[in-house]
């Protein structure tokens, strides 16, 4: 029996050019370079670590827009067998719920799944509320926050790094995993797979093909709603500038006002 | 597809009423973040006239239940197993579902703790309810009984005011460190209603092999913090921070890439995925100044920042800047304190 893995991906503006539209509060998308969040990156190189031992499959599953096609080839290219893109204008707005619920429907529809990784959270929105969200709408079990993921006969042993410590838990399959930023290194994409998965393309699911009344995702399907951005004011600072030789001064002054306190040392 | 259903709006809202909280326990204590959410959702309780209940799961709870009420809980509604000893996803959820399903709450609020992430969205989901994750602001407004939560957005350049208006209950996940921990009621009245759970075996197949414990330094409680990145070059530059903060009654904290490269483990790191400070003096030395580590350092009263790089990001949040090597500086700040320790003033006040 050939082992099912599913990654669910996302395609996130690059952190680095993030431009706010001065007008709206919103993200400018067209002055924002896209890339693969990072942390799915992590969590699709813990599915091909498994597929490299027991020659699993791998399919990696995103919810966008078809610009998102970019991110699903470059899976492929580093090693994932299928892609498949939720894509509709429908699914557009979508907060976590709908949003869960259009990929957990996308995993069904494909049919079998034995682990379906996902990263920690995506860097845009930093919920880490999707994975979670998938596990509970296909009714299974779920490892977040893994940093070490193994497949032992038929079970899922991972390391949960918590607040506190490491947690070692031991799940039977079927088990949805999120994986942390960083915990390990994701191969680089070959340019021969590439080419074929240029050339193959991905696959486009809209609402219909995948089963779902336009009503139930995207805004219309989302219990929230974002009332108003208001920009972040931070505190003034001065940024006054010592130099090396003037040491001793800052140090006065740090204990003139308090700042440092002598009693306390 | 059993399990995938949309949304569906609330019925009657009006019958959903008063405020609930998640009481993450460790080692059979309340954590610090669980208090954070009885603060807050106490005083969001009260602006409405509203009870606040405390939901509390473990193998045996007298103990916890006894101090959530000293912090002013009306209702303590617990369920004890010896199976929910350690944290599971799937005991807990189903039980906290089960128990927002009979109660109806209008508000539900959860530290944003990595188990309290685990847990929220499977409640929401299964309730069919809206959460706003990561709140830094809570608030209610009286007349419409509607959560205002607020979330840090876009690299944390704006704040996103968030409302669930069809959904009950109201859920949110909030940021620890950012909500004070309230202080104790003279004569606590909380009732504590405590149920022996009963729990299916399907749900109990997790096993949990072992908890292997860090030694955790808890950075919240220092007046100073010295903080180094990348800029430290190695790990061994540690020391030198390790040497400062011992003189000045500090402690070490560290950015993210620092930890990344493993050369501080990750209970001092400060940052969205570590811990938020507001110490009285926040050091951050060779700290580029990535958002990341931002928001977990900039309610700091004063910030000394020394970088080499004069462009660095860190600067804008700083109130001083000494802009040469960390090796010069740290140095001569050190020497600097040693002798200012040693003068008159200093023997005085010993």
């Amino acid at each position: 029996m050939t082992l099912e893995i599913i990654v669910m991906v996302k395609q996130v503006p690059d952190k680095q050019e993030v431009v706010i539209d001065p007008v709206t509060m919103n993200l400018n998308r067209s002055l924002t370079r896209n890339v693969t969040n990072s942390a799915d990156e992590n969590a699709l190189e813990a599915a091909l670590r498994i597929k490299d031992k027991t020659g699993a499959n791998v399919t990696v599953v995103s919810m966008g827009p078809p610009q998102a096609e970019t991110t699903m080839i470059e899976c492929l290219a580093r090693g994932a067998d299928r892609a498949i893109l939720a894509s509709d204008r429908f699914f557009g707005g979508a907060d976590t719920y709908p949003t869960g619920l259009t990929i957990a429907a996308t995993i069904s529809k494909i049919g079998k799944f034995d682990i379906i990784f996902a990263g920690e959270e995506s860097s845009d929105s930093s919920t880490g509320h999707v994975g979670p969200g998938v596990a509970e709408f296909l009714d299974i079990d779920q490892i977040t926050y893994a940093s070490n993921v193994e497949y032992e006969d038929g079970h899922v042993i991972a390391d949960r790094e918590l607040e506190g410590g490491t947690e070692i838990v031991k799940v039977p399959l079927p088990v949805l995993v999120t994986v942390l930023l960083n915990s390990n290194t994701p191969r680089m994409q070959t340019l021969r797979r590439k080419i074929d998965a240029t050339r193959k393309g991905i696959e486009m699911w809209d609402h219909d093909k995948i089963g779902l009344q336009p009503e139930w995702v995207g805004v219309r399907g989302s219990p929230t709603i974002v009332r108003k951005m208001n920009p972040i004011r931070e505190k003034e600072r001065a940024a006054k500038k010592i130099e090396v030789r003037n040491i001793k001064e800052l140090v006065d002054e740090l204990y003139e006002k308090n700042i440092l306190k002598l009693e306390e040392e | 597809m059993a399990g995938i259903k949309f949304a569906t709006p609330a019925a009657k809202p009006d019958e959903y009423r008063n405020v609930f909280v998640f009481l993450e326990t460790r080692e059979d204590k309340l954590i610090k973040p669980a208090l954070e959410m009885i603060g807050v959702g106490k005083k969001i309780a009260d602006k409405v006239g509203e009870k606040l209940y405390c939901v509390l799961l473990g193998k045996d709870i007298k103990k916890e239940a006894d101090e959530a009420a000293s912090y002013g809980c009306d209702v303590i509604l617990g369920a004890e197993s010896p199976d929910l000893g350690t944290y599971r996803t799937l005991p807990y959820s189903r039980i906290i579902s089960d128990f927002v399903k009979e109660e109806k709450p209008n508000i539900f609020l959860i530290p944003a703790t990595r188990n309290g992430r685990d847990l929220a969205s499977r409640i929401a989901v299964s309730c069919e309810a809206g959460v706003t994750a990561d709140c830094t602001e809570l608030d209610i407004e009286q007349d419409t009984r509607i959560l205002s939560a607020n979330r840090p957005t876009y690299g944390e350049s704006m704040l996103a005011e968030i409302l669930c208006k069809k959904h009950r209950p109201q859920m949110a996940t909030a940021r620890p460190g950012i909500f004070p921990v309230p202080e104790k009621v003279k004569s606590p009245k909380g009732e504590i209603r405590i149920k022996k759970a009963n729990i299916d075996p399907s749900l109990l197949k997790k096993e949990v092999l072992e908890f292997r414990k860090k030694n955790t330094v808890d950075l919240t409680d220092s007046k100073v913090v010295v903080s180094g990145g990348m800029g430290l070059g190695k790990p061994e530059g540690f020391g030198i921070l390790k040497e400062l903060a011992g003189e000045i009654g500090g402690v070490v904290g560290s950015s993210r890439p620092a930890v990344d490269m493993g050369w501080i483990t990750r209970d001092h790191q400060v940052g969205q995925t570590g811990q938020t400070v507001r110490p009285r003096l926040y050091i951050a030395a060779g700290i580029s100044g990535k958002i990341q580590h931002i928001m977990g350092m900039k309610n700091s009263e004063t910030i000394l920042s020394i970088n080499t790089d004069p462009g660095a990001e860190i600067l804008k949040y700083s109130d001083y800047v000494i802009n040469a090597d960390l090796y010069e500086a740290i140095p001569a700040l050190i020497n600097s304190i040693r002798e200012k320790k040693k003068s008159p003033a200093a023997a005085a006040k010993k």
